[in-house]
């Protein structure tokens, strides 16, 4: 008696795919962002379109670093602080 | 996250006579010289900057409360002091580092918005097996949620396939641990004795490797030249702006 395989879930979802090929370059480690963090989080509150593409980049990239960035700006606008 | 913040929720408890004190007082013209050196100032400053610490430390673990085993009041005190204490050490220690590019409160506060991050994260998978899984070994819980179906089984399948060519065992399991499984990055690294650092740098690598390989095979178009936005155009339009699985 044979058995009609199942057929497997992908391995990798979208989202998956979407982390696994986000560009992180150019290169920001995340010493170096919490080094930046603090002028980057205050210039985003005195200009909201303030640009800062190694930052942006390396927050693209790292939740962990994301969260703590935006917590902070979060911070010095008053919201929740 | 609710309207209410950890300030609202403070002011509908008591608040030490300290606290208020500490709110009324001018703080420090400058703070690097009054934590620097000995007397009454400098007993003030760290009083003064204790507060702040408590205050960031607040704020962090309010925003992911909803993730702590335990969110009562009590348990969030405890976090909130024990980040702000071991987040202060760490300030005074690299004080002589502060450079003046931003305001010292600034300065101060991202000290503990890391640790209490660091720490509800921590808290969030402290009875969790981290698996370091390779890539054909299925995670045990399925996340087949209908968001998360993918959108083209061709790219995903050359991702895979790329994985597997380009990639190290040990950057797979990295990148799996941390982009597939959601192991947060904090996490993983304290279960491998590393630093976020170091696992962030793995990340970058792996990322670097699947995009050239993928360049390679015409799954993705190559970077134009120009300014750093033109050069990345092409796959951010097919990304998440902030992919959750990032390292939440």
């Amino acid at each position: 008696m044979s058995t009609t395989p199942q057929p497997r879930p992908p391995e990798l979802q979208a989202v998956h795919v979407d982390a696994l090929l986000q560009d992180t370059t150019p290169w920001l480690s995340c010493d170096e962002c919490f080094e930046r963090m603090d002028a980057y989080a205050e210039a985003a509150v005195r200009d909201p379109g303030n640009r800062d593409e190694a930052m942006a980049t390396h927050l693209r990239g790292c939740a962990a670093c994301d969260e703590e960035a935006q917590s902070l700006i979060q911070l010095l606008r008053g919201g929740g602080a | 996250m609710t309207a209410e913040s950890w300030d609202d929720r403070r002011s509908g408890t008591a608040v030490s006579v300290g606290d208020q004190d500490a709110r009324n007082r001018p703080e420090p013209t400058n703070w690097v010289a009054a934590l620097a050196t000995d007397g009454p100032e400098q007993a003030a400053a760290l009083r003064e900057l204790h507060a702040l610490m408590i205050r960031a430390a607040g704020h962090q673990v309010w925003r992911m409360r909803a993730s702590l085993p335990d969110p009562s009041p009590a348990a969030v005190d405890v976090i909130v002091n024990q980040a702000a204490d071991e987040a202060m050490t760490a300030l005074l220690g690299k004080l002589h580092t502060f450079e003046g590019r931003s305001r010292f409160t600034t300065w101060a506060f991202k000290f503990a918005i890391l640790q209490a991050a660091t720490e509800v994260r921590r808290l969030q998978w402290q009875h969790r097996e981290v698996e370091l899984r390779d890539l054909d070994v299925p995670s045990a819980p399925a996340h087949d949620s209908p968001e998360l179906c993918a959108e083209g089984t061709d790219l995903a399948g050359a991702v895979a396939d790329a994985m597997r060519r380009v990639l190290t065992p040990y950057q797979r399991r990295i990148a799996i641990a941390l982009l597939v499984d959601g192991v947060p990055i904090d996490v993983l690294a304290a279960r491998l004795g590393t630093n976020r650092g170091a696992l962030y740098k793995t990340l970058h690598d792996v990322r670097v490797r699947l995009r050239a390989e993928l360049i390679a095979s015409g799954y993705l178009s190559p970077p134009r030249a120009g300014p750093r936005d033109a050069v990345s155009s092409d796959h951010r339009s097919r990304v998440s702006p902030n992919p959750t699985a990032g390292t939440s």
